[in-house]
């Protein structure tokens, strides 16, 4: 955080961006972190004895039940981290995303965004040119999609459909500002997210 | 029933000459950072291509990863054979350096249908027509990473030619498809891979997976996507068995070289 703020002393940014919650194994995180953050009052949970789910797993868990009262269709994780460095490191956080498919969750990174399109639904997407896009896919993660349907990409989707081994959705490019998607089966929308020096002024 | 048996040893520098490996590789460059081994995987490989924009990483990055010589020099050594694809990233100047060096280059730009790798893969399976496929393998660097559609659209690759060696290799793991209904058998090189490893049903549901080698292995069990699938696994003996009744994407840590084993 202190590196992203390059302007301001790393302490206080360090003060500023303090997590609520550091929860998970703990075999990462170093003893001077945190001690650093349990004096300024973060609540720490360590799940060590838990080795069968994921960080992630357990992090959307804990968010779940902190929130009992929260309508969830009110409440979007937003995750950054989960993409890149070890392959199976980022199945198993896309993992669950299928594993809370009625949960919105997000995974974010510089490049791009993924989240999770429940079949049998129906999606409007609401495309912000100046910070997303227009590189865009559908995934058909998990099984194959008897039947995808779409508006608003320059190649859509009618009744078509989607498998590993044959045709999916990448490398499409959203061309108006909402784009729908209807599909049979689970499926995982991609939208690259614009660099700097691409965005709209 | 068949066993297919899968290696690791191009992470290995090259056996001395005179002794016959039993693979013949292809090197893929696609457009993103090149690994900090990219220098050993050309060695190891018959015919090297660059996919569009990786033959500017080719050019920018070869160099920096022998900062001790001078760049040209290694701009001359690191020469791909080919350049292919739909021409839309290499920079010009890149283009005309190769080109002046003998690199023949294939413009695809008309094929909006195919990935860049796809068409790599095809134009491989096609220059090597009079070999045996089990001996060709297609190591390929930069297919992951970035954006995540294409990373998928890379994955779709190696599902696409489900009968062909094809590796997308990271610096931090590499990951190959397990074609469904033959008895795999992984040989691990703990110097230079592991112990992470994970066996993805990607596609569809896997109704039957059986393994050995694994710290927790799987026994008939059924894997699918919000349910079972084997991440941060641990592959605990030097070979590991695979037997599952669909494809499933295999893939294991590379090493770094501070947790090599001397």
């Amino acid at each position: 955080m202190p590196a992203l703020l390059p302007d301001e002393e790393a302490d206080v940014i360090r003060n500023r961006y303090k997590p609520d919650v550091i929860e998970g194994d703990m075999d990462s995180i170093r003893s001077e972190v945190l001690d650093f953050y349990i004096k300024l009052g973060t609540k720490v949970v360590d799940e060590s004895h838990d080795q069968d789910t994921t960080d992630l797993h357990k992090c959307v868990s804990y968010i779940c039940d902190f929130t009992s009262d929260l309508d969830k269709s009110r409440l979007c994780i937003l995750v950054a981290g989960a993409l890149g460095g070890r392959f199976d490191h980022e199945i198993g956080n896309i993992n669950v995303l299928c594993g809370f498919k009625n949960m919105r969750i997000i995974l974010i990174s510089d490049d791009c965004l993924i989240h999770l399109l429940p079949g049998g639904q129906n999606h409007e997407i609401h495309i912000l040119p100046s910070v997303v896009g227009p590189h865009c896919g559908l995934i058909p993660i998990g099984m194959p999609s008897k039947s995808t349907t779409t508006t608003g990409l320059q190649w859509n989707l009618n009744g078509t459909k989607m498998q590993f081994g044959g045709l999916i959705s990448t490398s499409n490019i959203a061309k108006d500002d909402t784009v729908t998607v209807h599909s049979d089966s689970d499926l995982l929308w991609t939208i690259s997210i614009k660099k700097s020096q691409d965005r709209l002024q | 029933m068949e066993v297919v048996h899968h290696h690791s040893a191009f992470l290995l520098p090259p056996a001395p000459a005179g002794h016959r490996t039993s693979l013949s590789y292809a090197l893929v460059v696609l457009n993103q950072r090149l690994p900090r081994f990219a220098p050993l995987l050309w060695q190891h490989a018959n015919l090297r291509l660059c996919a569009d924009g990786g033959a500017n990483r080719v050019f920018d990055e070869m160099p920096a990863l022998f900062p001790d010589e001078e760049a040209d020099v290694i701009r001359n050594r690191y020469k791909p054979d080919v350049i292919k694809g739909d021409m839309d990233s290499i920079r010009s100047e890149v283009m005309d350096f190769y080109i002046k060096l003998g690199t023949k280059v294939v413009d695809e730009s008309h094929d909006q249908d195919t990935t860049d790798l796809h068409k790599c893969v095809s134009f491989i399976r096609d220059f090597t027509s009079d070999l045996d496929k089990s001996r060709l393998c297609i190591l390929v660097v930069g297919a992951l990473g970035g954006r995540f559609d294409h990373e998928i659209g890379n994955i779709n690759v190696l599902c696409r030619f489900k009968n062909m060696r094809i590796i997308l290799i990271s610096d931090d793991c590499l990951i190959h498809l397990l074609p469904e209904g033959k008895s795999h058998e992984i040989h691990i090189l703990p110097s230079v891979v592991g112990p992470h490893c994970g066996l993805i049903p990607i596609g569809m549901p896997s109704k039957s997976t059986t393994t050995t080698g694994l710290q927790w292995n799987i026994n008939g069990a059924e894997m699918h996507f919000g349910g079972l699938i084997s991440t941060s696994n641990i592959a605990k003996e030097d070979i590991v068995t695979v037997h599952s009744d669909s494809d499933l994407l295999w893939t294991i840590s590379i090493k770094k070289p501070q947790d090599r084993l001397q």
